[in-house]
């Protein structure tokens, strides 16, 4: 069956492609959420959201975008809203980040960790940091650098530009940057704590 | 070309390919280079990964059920008595492989229950083969309604989902004992009664995992 054949015959209420476009779709929307969210109970409450809301609707998907975009669209905008819920009040989605003003630059790096050289930052960090990340940030990363869409099909999904696009993810990487070298830093704190006391107790 | 402007060309042009001015400022500004390097090997460990994540089978079964509860999905009868007694459920199953497989395994353990016991056991294991199962079924149904609510303190959709998907396992399970009782002979009517028990206990488990409760 193809998509387009399992798609015409859902909207007539057919059983077999429902199950055919959920199983074509749904490891992708489940790491979407995944990421978004970080705890797995989260994730599959929102996966079932996302997939319900988009079989009740579509029967009005005409083909103007592609089935996953709006797909994509769907789970993204249901992720927002419960992130939106949980967000307090005085913080806003994004963060701004605001480069050097003395110099323009991206960033003073004086010493600050090399996260390259160290060999500091895997796959557990980069997790953690990414979900500490702003909501806006963080689908807009996760999209593009985790799940590769380009920022055309980024823009469709979050109803932004494309210039929009590649200004998120550039802030985003800015953060992350930051959020980890900030990790790197408690990390060694934490060693250098724990060797201390080790030194301690030795004497 | 100042750092500002690599800010700039970062954010409209991404970090490749880098433009000549770029690069020539990157050979000069460590800060940037810096920041370059650690952005690049950020977006590489990113690409690594996953995608794709398989999500737990429950939720598709939740989702279809709902789709089914609500007409959505269409040719599913709201009355089970106008259907076959078993029909209604065995779409479930249709594309399961591990049905087949689970109905294998109770087979084999069986037959090695009944090869191994005395005849007065296999007389008894004859009759009721499914006991073992419907005991461990029923400890873990009450402790399962003895485990506090999920920690949001709030009934979510999947944990709905969870409960209605065991109420109709149960009564489907009920509609296949009585069926076995009537008819021992009847060979489908104890495949679905084994396939419907490993879906219940699927079902125990996913609850007991996400902390839900049968109340």
């Amino acid at each position: 069956m193809s998509e387009a054949d399992a798609i015409r015959l859902a909207q007539g209420g057919d059983a077999a492609a429902f199950e055919f476009l959920y199983r074509l779709h749904g490891r992708r929307v489940y790491a979407l959420c995944l990421r978004m969210v970080g705890n797995p109970s989260d994730a599959e409450d929102l996966m079932q959201e996302a997939f319900l809301q988009l079989f009740r609707k579509i029967g009005t998907f005409r083909g103007e975008s592609a089935f996953s975009t709006w797909l994509h669209r769907m789970t993204v905008n249901v992720v927002l809203m419960r992130l939106r819920k949980k967000t307090l009040p005085v913080a806003s989605l994004e963060e701004t980040t605001e480069p050097d003003e003395e110099t323009g630059g991206p960033r003073k790096d004086i010493g600050a960790p090399d996260l390259l050289l160290t060999g500091a930052v895997d796959r557990v960090n980069l997790e953690r940091s990414i979900e500490k990340l702003p909501p806006g940030y963080r689908t807009v990363f996760v999209l593009h650098d985790v799940q590769g869409y380009e920022h055309n099909e980024i823009a469709d999904i979050m109803g932004c530009s494309v210039g929009n696009s590649k200004s998120q993810l550039h802030k985003a990487r800015t953060r992350l940057r930051d959020l980890l070298q900030e990790e790197v830093r408690e990390q060694a704190r934490n060693e250098r704590q724990i060797a201390k006391t080790q030194t301690g107790q030795a004497d | 070309m100042q750092c500002r402007e690599l800010d700039v060309f970062f954010e409209e042009e991404g970090l490749a390919p880098l433009s000549a001015a770029a690069r020539q400022h990157l050979s000069e500004c460590h800060a940037c280079k810096h920041f370059f390097d650690d952005v690049t090997g950020i977006v590489a460990l990113a690409h690594q990964l996953p995608a794709e994540v398989d999500p737990p089978e429950h939720i598709w079964i939740s989702i279809r059920t709902e789709l089914i509860r609500e007409g959505t999905i269409r040719g599913f009868s709201s009355e089970r008595a106008a259907a076959p007694w078993w029909q209604s459920f065995a779409e479930l199953f249709r594309s399961r492989t591990w049905a087949t497989a689970a109905v294998a395994m109770v087979i084999i353990v069986v037959a090695f229950m009944l090869g191994s016991k005395p005849r007065e056991q296999v007389m008894q294991v004859q009759e009721d083969p499914y006991s073992s199962t419907v005991t461990a079924l029923s400890q873990q149904e009450h402790d399962l309604a003895s485990m506090q609510l999920a920690s949001t303190g709030e009934t979510s959709a999947v944990d709905a989902s969870l409960r209605q998907n065991l109420q109709q396992v149960n009564e489907f399970i009920a509609d296949c004992e009585r069926r076995v009782r009537e008819v021992p002979s009847d060979e489908l009517a104890r495949e679905y009664l084994t396939n419907a028990y490993q879906q219940k206990a699927q079902l125990l488990s996913a609850m007991m995992d996400r902390g839900g409760s049968l109340n």
